[in-house]
C-alpha cells in the first residue's frame, strides 16, 4: 500500500482564493488516497494469491494471461492518480513561492513607508533644530525690555543702547512745635522727580533729572558721562559738586528727611566736568573737577555762572578693607573732599543762608556783604557699615573771604555731624540704602525693614562775622540738633519715614517772633516711592 | 665655562625681552575649521622662527554672508577668509574696512585655493545620482545650505544653474525651471555648510549633499568611507574663496604686517602642502601635481564665465526678491 501524507501550514487556512484552492485540492487527493486505499490492497491480494500459487500459474496459463489483462487499468489509473498528486503537489509548491514573494513585497512596501516616515521625522526634528537656533540668533538682536524695582528700562540686544526710566517722589509733612505760629505746618511735595538715564555706543551714560516738587519746577541733573575704563571717565554738565558725603548720597538713602547743618557748607549742584573713577575694584575712587562755582547751601536754579571765576572740587575716598576677608570692616569708608574758587566782589558767591531740620534760615549775611576772594572747603569724611548698623560723619569747614564796604575778613565756618542707623529686621544697612529681606505682604507674613536712626550735628558761624558782616539780631552764631527717628522700608520701593528734629540756637540777640529765638521741634513724615 | 654660560643665558634673555605676543583673528566661513587649525599651527612656527614673536590666532567660522555681516556690524577681525569675493566686497563698501581693489593685492585675484561643488552619497549610491539631473527625479531629497547666507551654497546653486545654461543651451528660462525643480526636493536649508554636513551626515536626512569638494572628503573621512561615497559630476563651477587683510581692523590692533605675512604664507610652498592636505585645490602646479589623486578631474566652468560677476550673479540671484526668492518656497 503506498501511503500519500499531505501537511499544510497554518497559512493556508486565510480565506482566500488560494485557501478554495486548496480546500478542492484536499478534496481531490482524498479521493484519490481513500482509492488507492481499496485498489492497492486488492492488488496486492491478487498478487499474492498468484505467487503461492505458482504451479497453478504455470498450469493454467490461459488462467495468468487473463489476470495480467485485469491489472492494468488499475495500475494505469493509479499512474494516473500519482501523476495527478505529483501536480497538485506541483502546485502547491508555486502558491508558496508566490505566497512567500507577495508578503515579501508587502514587506519591502511596509519597510519603505517606514524609512520615509523615519525620513520625515527627522527632517522635522531637524527642522525644529535649525528653527531653534534661528530664533536664539535672531532674540539676539530683539531689544530688551525690562520692568522691575529698578525701574523700567529698553536696550539693544548688545546693551550698547539703552534708556531707563526711574521715579522718585516725596510727600513729607511738617508739624512744629511751640514756634509760636512762626512756621507753617504743611504737607509738601519735597521732591517729584522723573529720571530718565541711559547709554549710547556703550560707553556714554546720560542723566536728564527736574524736580516738580518744591515751588518751581528745576532742573536737577543734566549730564553725560564717558567710560573710557571703569578707573577714567569724564563727566560734563550739571551733576553733584564731588565735596559732601552726606550731600553726594542719593536723596532715597539719606537717614532723615532732611540731610544734616553739614550740608549747609558745602555746594549742592553745579556745572562743569570731571575726571572720576574707581581703582582696585572699587577700593579707592576719586573725582576731580572744574565748576562754574557755588556758594554753601546753593539753590539747584542755576544753571550758568555769572562771573569769569570758576571752583576746582575734588574728593578721594578709600575703602581699604573692602576687598578683604575682614567682613566686619569691609564697610569702612574714609575720605576727604574739598573744593577751591575765587569770587570777586559778587553775592552770588556767597550763601543765601543756613537752614535748619524744618528748612529754617537761621543765619544770613548782612545785605552789604560780598564774597571778595578765596573761598575754600576741606571735608573729612567717612562712614561704617556692617550688618544691620550704619554710621555716617562728617566735618566741614567753609573759608570764605568777605567783604562789607572797606571792611574785609576770611570766615570760617564749621559744621560736623554724626548720624547712625540699626535695622531691627536684621537686614544690612548701606550706603545706597535698606533693602528689606520680606517685602510688605502681611497675607504672608512680611513686614518689611524697620530701622531706627538718630543724629547729632552742629553748625558754628565764625565769630568774626559778627557785627560787621552779620547782625545777631537777625542771625544765631551757631546751632546744634538732635533727631531721632523710624524708617519702615515697606520694598524696594516703597519707605516711610517719621523723625522728630530739636535745634536749638546760640549768639541770637533778636526778639521773637524769628526762627533763632527758640528751639525749633519739628515732628517729619515722609511717603517714598522710588523705583 | 663660566662666561660661555654667562653669554648663553645673557643672549637668550635677550631674545626673549623683544619676543611680542601678536594676536589675530581670522574671520572665516564654515567649512574651513580643519584647513586653518593646521595652517594657523604652521604660520605660527613659522613666524616665530622669523621674526621670534609669538601670534595667537584665533579663528570665527559660520556661514561666508552671516561672517561678513559681522564683520560689518563690529567683530574686529584682523583677516577674512570667506567663500566668495562678493562677501568682502559688501566688507569694503558698507564698512569701509578695507580697499574696494582688496581683491588685487594678492595673486590669483587674492584666492590661494580653490574648491567645487560635488555631490555626497550614501554608501552604494542607492539612489543612482550621477549627475545634475538625477537630482530633480522625484523622490530624491537633497541637502544644502541656506544661498541667503552660506557662500558654499551659493556656489552650488549657481553650479546647478551653470549646470542647466550649459546643458539648455544657455536658456535662462529653463535653467531657473531646473533649479526650481532642484530646490523643491531640498527639505531643509542649513544656515551654513557645516550644518548641512551635520544635516545630512548625523542626522541621516537626505539622499545627497551638495558639498564642498572638502567637505565632502572630510565627512568621508571622519564618519567612514564605508557609509557614504562622492559623486563628481562632470561639470562643477570653479569655486573661489578668497583672502583678504581687514586693514582699518589690522592697523588699529597693531598687526598689519602679521597679517599681511599670514594670507601671503599661504602661497608658499608649505601653505598650499596644508591647503591640498585638507582637499583644497592648490594654486601651486607643483604641489596639485603632487596631491592629483586627491581630486577628480570634471569639467569647471567660472562664475564670470556664466554670470559675468558676482555683483551681477548677487543681484539676479541672491539678493531680496531675487531669483532664489522667487523659486523656493519653505
Amino acid at each position: 500500500m503506498v501511503a500519500i501524507k499531505i501537511e499544510f501550514g497554518p497559512e493556508v487556512r486565510k480565506k482566500t482564493k488560494k485557501t478554495e484552492n486548496y480546500m478542492k485540492l484536499n478534496q481531490l487527493i482524498l479521493a484519490a488516497v481513500a482509492g488507492a486505499q481499496f485498489v492497492f490492497p486488492a492488488l496486492a491480494a491478487d498478487s499474492e494469491a498468484t505467487n503461492s500459487t505458482g504451479a497453478a500459474q504455470s498450469e493454467t496459463p490461459a488462467y495468468n494471461a487473463g489476470a495480467a489483462a485485469n491489472n492494468s487499468p488499475e495500475a494505469a489509473e493509479i499512474e494516473a492518480l500519482k501523476q495527478q498528486v505529483q501536480a497538485l503537489d506541483q502546485k502547491i509548491q508555486n502558491l508558496e513561492q508566490q505566497r512567500e514573494a507577495e508578503q515579501q513585497a508587502v514587506t519591502n512596501t511596509n519597510q519603505e513607508q517606514i524609512q520615509e516616515l523615519n525620513q520625515k521625522v527627522r527632517i522635522l526634528e531637524r527642522q525644529h533644530e535649525l528653527d531653534k537656533e534661528n530664533a536664539e540668533d535672531a532674540a539676539k538682536t530683539q531689544p530688551q525690555l525690562k520692568l522691575d524695582s529698578s525701574g523700567f528700562t529698553l536696550s539693544s540686544a548688545d546693551t550698547n543702547f539703552a534708556i531707563s526710566l526711574h521715579g522718585l517722589i516725596q510727600l513729607d509733612s511738617r508739624t512744629f512745635f511751640n514756634d509760636h505760629n512762626l512756621n507753617n505746618d504743611a504737607f509738601l511735595l519735597r521732591r517729584a522727580r522723573p529720571i530718565i538715564t541711559g547709554t549710547v555706543f556703550h560707553d556714554f551714560d546720560f542723566n536728564f533729572t527736574p524736580d516738580f516738587g518744591g515751588s518751581t519746577v528745576q532742573i536737577q541733573d543734566a549730564y553725560l558721562n564717558y567710560r573710557y575704563r571703569p578707573e577714567l571717565q569724564l563727566e560734563a554738565g550739571k551733576f553733584k559738586s564731588p565735596v559732601g558725603l552726606e550731600q553726594l548720597q542719593n536723596d532715597p538713602y539719606t537717614f532723615f528727611n532732611e540731610r544734616s547743618l553739614v550740608t549747609d557748607l558745602v555746594p549742592n549742584r553745579d556745572v562743569g566736568a570731571e575726571l572720576h573713577g574707581d581703582l582696585f575694584g572699587g577700593v579707592a575712587s576719586y573725582a576731580v573737577g572744574i565748576f562754574d562755582g557755588a556758594p554753601d547751601y546753593n539753590s539747584t536754579t542755576f544753571n550758568t555762572d555769572s562771573d569769569n571765576d570758576k571752583a576746582f572740587a575734588g574728593r578721594v575716598f578709600l575703602q581699604p578693607l573692602k576687598t578683604s576677608d575682614v567682613n566686619a570692616l569691609k564697610g569702612l569708608g574714609l575720605g576727604v573732599g574739598g573744593s577751591f574758587e575765587s569770587d570777586r566782589n559778587g553775592t552770588s558767591g556767597l550763601t543765601p543762608g543756613y537752614t535748619t531740620d524744618g528748612q529754617q534760615k537761621f543765619f544770613t549775611y548782612a545785605t552789604n556783604v560780598v564774597a571778595n576772594g578765596q573761598h575754600w572747603r576741606v571735608s573729612p569724611q567717612g562712614y561704617y557699615y556692617y550688618g544691620p548698623l550704619g554710621i555716617l560723619g562728617e566735618y566741614v569747614i567753609s573759608d570764605q573771604d568777605v567783604k562789607a564796604g572797606a571792611a574785609l575778613a576770611d570766615l570760617q565756618n564749621r559744621a560736623w555731624e554724626v548720624s547712625a542707623g540699626w535695622v531691627l529686621t536684621g537686614e544690612d544697612a548701606t550706603y545706597a540704602g535698606v533693602t528689606p529681606r520680606h517685602p510688605f505682604n502681611p497675607l504672608a507674613g512680611g513686614w518689611g525693614a524697620w530701622q531706627v536712626v538718630g543724629r547729632y550735628e552742629e553748625l558754628k558761624v565764625d565769630e568774626s562775622a559778627f557785627p560787621t558782616f552779620a547782625s545777631s539780631t537777625a542771625s544765631a552764631s551757631s546751632a546744634h540738633a538732635w533727631s531721632a527717628g523710624v524708617n519702615w522700608y515697606l520694598n524696594k520701593n516703597i519707605r516711610l519715614n517719621a523723625s522728630f528734629s530739636h535745634t536749638v540756637f546760640h549768639g541770637y540777640t533778636g526778639g521773637t517772633p524769628a526762627v533763632p529765638a527758640q528751639a525749633e521741634n519739628v515732628f517729619f513724615t515722609r511717603i517714598q516711592l522710588a523705583f | 665655562m663660566k662666561t660661555l654660560l654667562t653669554i648663553l643665558l645673557a643672549s637668550s634673555l635677550s631674545t626673549t625681552a623683544g619676543a611680542k605676543e601678536i594676536k589675530l583673528l581670522n574671520v572665516s566661513y564654515d567649512p574651513t575649521r580643519e584647513l586653518y587649525q593646521e595652517y594657523n599651527a604652521a604660520f605660527a612656527k613659522y613666524w616665530k622662527a622669523k621674526t621670534g614673536d609669538d601670534v595667537a590666532i584665533s579663528q570665527s567660522h559660520g556661514g561666508s554672508g552671516k561672517q561678513a555681516q559681522s564683520v560689518i556690524n563690529g567683530l574686529e577681525a584682523d583677516v577674512v577668509t570667506l567663500a566668495l569675493a562678493y562677501d568682502i566686497d559688501a566688507i569694503a563698501q558698507q564698512a569701509k574696512l578695507l580697499p574696494a581693489d582688496w581683491q588685487k593685492r594678492l595673486p590669483d585675484n587674492s584666492t590661494p585655493y580653490t574648491s567645487t561643488i560635488v555631490f555626497l552619497v550614501r554608501k552604494g549610491n542607492p539612489k543612482h545620482i550621477r549627475d545634475w539631473d538625477d537630482l530633480v527625479k522625484p523622490g530624491i531629497s537633497i541637502v544644502t545650505p541656506n544661498p541667503k547666507t552660506s557662500g558654499g551654497a551659493r556656489w552650488a546653486y549657481l553650479a546647478a544653474y551653470a549646470y542647466a545654461l550649459e546643458t539648455y543651451g544657455h536658456d535662462d528660462a529653463k535653467a531657473r525651471d531646473f533649479v526650481k525643480q532642484l530646490y523643491k526636493n531640498v527639505p531643509v536649508l542649513d544656515s551654513g555648510a557645516r550644518g548641512s554636513t551635520i544635516t545630512f551626515v548625523q542626522h541621516e536626512i537626505g539622499d545627497v549633499l551638495l558639498a564642498w569638494e572638502n567637505e565632502a572628503h572630510l565627512a568621508l573621512k571622519e564618519f567612514g568611507a564605508d557609509k557614504f561615497e562622492i559623486v563628481t559630476p562632470p561639470l562643477s563651477i570653479l569655486a573661489e574663496p578668497p583672502v583678504a587683510v581687514v586693514d582699518k581692523n589690522a592697523k588699529r590692533h597693531g598687526t598689519l604686517t602679521v597679517a599681511q605675512a599670514y594670507l601671503e604664507h599661504l602661497y608658499s610652498d608649505e601653505g598650499q602642502e596644508i591647503a591640498a592636505k585638507n582637499f583644497y585645490r592648490p594654486r601651486s602646479q607643483a604641489i596639485a601635481a603632487k596631491y592629483a589623486t586627491n581630486f577628480s578631474q570634471l569639467k569647471l566652468v567660472t562664475l564670470d564665465q556664466e554670470f559675468g560677476s558676482w555683483a551681477k550673479a548677487q543681484a539676479t540671484h541672491f539678493a531680496d526678491g531675487g531669483v532664489f526668492d522667487q523659486i523656493y518656497q519653505p
